[in-house]
């Protein structure tokens, strides 16, 4: 056991040093090219400039914010999905939750105007809605594949995943159908916000999902130890005196509630949620106590990464966080595939 | 003499078939109770609606005298407790581990055990003769020795009454006698209760005090062994014609051979 705690605070710190690391390259390259000291000296409000100021926090620093709670929410999720489930092909992106909780923030930003990248301060109170409206649609989407993947009162896997598919597909076309309807700026932020991108983001959005993130973060890491149960088959776990529909249901929601958070900040943003606690299982086994903060922070590095990358591989020209994660996701997610067929 | 569970009027089943119907049953307690019964006849599906693993369609459940509808899942946990016909686990879980997943429904602080707690484990370990593998991962134990893991797991819940699913299948004779034996060793020296599904009548007759035997969802008949293991009640139950004898070593009845009936005697 002791061997294992240290094993897991190692994980950590490194992970934290790599987070710190990906923050660095990210706010010190890009269109305008900053040194350390530039950095430091601003981050520090040593000789303010206020050009750097405005690169600083007006521009890199919330997107970095974003990515890391982006990536530490999905993490997450992923964890929880995965262990209810006890699919290690779960994921809030395959699952159809990220597509209901976009369907809703389209049909939100539809029927509000809102123009996500032209989001100002007078406009905070619709942007601290969406999350709401997110947790809605998603909250919609699981209740709907959890109700078509029941049988006798039990989870039926396949059926979840096949379920899952098709609600995902749905909430798709609902969502493009809205988008084609809206007007030509409009259409482009949705657009924009539905490739899963966070360039756009500012304070307000981490004001919005930061409460959000802190408490089902919270709740979700106190009950990982229930996850451990999980994994046994639903007699022994009735047996032990868990009462498994409620808990699994509890969790569910508090999943949904964080993939939501993340879907409307962010838009719809796959694979992380999948890779991050299979890697974090890896690293530190089988225990959620351990795997839940070495997934969140594998999220957030894993983000930070992608936005990095995304934002100067083709520059000036800046590719979507999503895109970036699908294209490193899909070869891992084959790979997993393979493996589990093995 | 007190009762472990009383049914009345117990109906279960699954979504769309109903098993059995207006079942009125008492397993006393102290004693191994088997239930025996061909395939289907619902001696599962009893031990499990009676294990709540089930939910039962109508009637009463007491356990212990307590309507069970009443007491709260884990209350229940802290008195009696199952293994299942085909438990699942991670296979890289070590055999400790599991065992002490048993002590869900006594444990304040999830995080930390207690004393009591690894008392409880190393009795169990103790008890089910698995402390040589005690560190292994599941993955790395033989059928016989993962059996014994699980009943080790059920036994770290610390309660009166036991519920098997046939916790000899896909055993080899060996093992087979070696769970049985620490299943009468608990009964014996530790006054415990157990309800049981076996599917071996020999098995059955050797280790239990009391025998149920159900077809097609009605008990036809309750009793000692002896009075269960006879050319009689065999062929009302299993439409088989039964020879039977005394087992000179365990002074048990044993039925050393058999015929299907024909299928115009019914």
């Amino acid at each position: 056991m002791h061997n294992n705690a240290s094993r897991v605070a190692m994980t950590i710190s490194i992970l934290l040093l790599m987070i710190v690391g990906a923050s660095y390259l990210h706010m010190t390259n890009g269109v305008f090219d900053m040194s350390v000291i530039d950095v430091l000296k601003t981050l520090l409000r040593i000789e303010p400039n206020p050009k750097f100021d405005l690169v600083i926090f007006e521009f890199r620093l919330p997107r970095i914010v974003i990515a890391a709670l982006v990536g530490v929410g999905l993490g997450m999720a992923g964890v929880v999905l995965q262990g209810i489930t006890r699919n290690g092909l779960a994921d809030p992106g395959i699952l159809g939750i990220n597509a209901g909780a976009g369907a809703a923030v389209v049909i939100f930003m539809f029927f509000f105007q809102l123009r996500v990248v032209t989001a100002d301060m007078s406009s905070w109170l619709s942007i601290l809605m969406m999350p709401i409206f997110g947790f809605v649609g998603g909250t919609m989407a699981a209740a709907l594949i959890f109700s078509f993947a029941m049988k006798n009162g039990h989870l039926d896997m396949q059926r979840l995943i096949l379920t899952g598919i098709a609600i995902n597909s749905g909430f798709g076309a609902l969502s493009l159908f809205l988008s084609l309807k809206m007007n030509a700026q409009d259409y482009e932020s949705a657009a924009v916000w539905m490739a899963g991108s966070i360039y756009n983001a500012n304070w307000i959005f981490v004001v919005s999902m930061l409460p959000w993130l802190l408490l089902l973060g919270f709740y979700v890491y106190r009950k990982s130890y229930l996850l451990d149960y999980f994994q046994l088959e639903e007699d022994s776990i009735t047996s032990l005196g868990i009462a498994l529909e409620k808990e699994k249901i509890k969790l569910l929601l508090a999943s949904v509630g964080l993939v939501s958070a993340c879907v409307s900040v962010s838009g719809s943003i796959g694979f992380i949620g999948l890779m991050a606690p299979h890697i974090a299982k890896q690293l530190v086994g089988i225990h959620h106590r351990y795997v839940m903060p070495v997934s969140a922070l594998i999220g957030a590095c894993l983000l930070v990464l992608a936005d990095f990358i995304g934002k100067t591989v083709f520059a000036p020209a800046e590719l979507a966080v999503g895109i970036v994660v699908s294209i490193i996701g899909i070869p891992y997610f084959l790979y997993l595939l393979v493996k589990s067929k093995a | 003499m007190q009762t472990a569970f009383r049914l009345e009027n117990l109906s279960s089943g699954y979504e769309h078939v109903r098993v059995f119907e207006g079942l009125n049953l008492t397993i006393e307690e102290g004693k191994v109770t088997t239930i025996i019964g061909p395939n289907g006849c619902g001696k599962s599906t009893l031990l499990k609606t009676i294990g709540r693993i089930l939910k039962k369609h109508q009637g009463t459940v007491y356990l212990q005298e307590q309507n069970m509808q009443n007491l709260s899942t884990k209350e229940i946990a802290k008195k009696l407790a199952i293994l299942s016909q085909t438990p699942i686990a991670p296979g890289q879980l070590k055999v400790e581990e599991l065992i002490a997943y048993g002590r869900y429904p006594h444990r304040n602080n999830v995080n930390r055990l207690t004393k009591k707690d690894e008392e409880m484990i190393e009795w169990a370990l103790t008890v089910t003769n698995t402390k040589d593998y005690r560190n292994r991962a599941l993955a790395q134990l033989s059928g016989g020795q993962r059996q014994r893991v699980w009943l080790a797991m059920a036994l770290a819940q610390e309660t009166s009454i036991l519920l098997l699913d046939e916790p000899t299948t896909y055993l080899d004779m060996a093992h087979q006698l070696e769970v049985l034996d620490i299943v009468k060793n608990l009964n014996e020296q530790h006054c415990c209760t157990v309800v049981m599904v076996l599917h071996d009548i020999n098995h059955a007759a050797r280790y239990s005090d009391q025998l149920i035997a159900m077809r097609q969802g009605v008990v036809m008949e309750t009793g000692t062994p002896q009075e269960i293991l006879c050319a009689d009640v065999m062929r009302k139950v299993f439409n088989i014609s039964a020879r039977i004898m005394e087992d000179p070593a365990t002074k048990t009845p044993v039925c050393y051979g058999y015929d299907v009936l024909k299928e115009d005697n019914q």
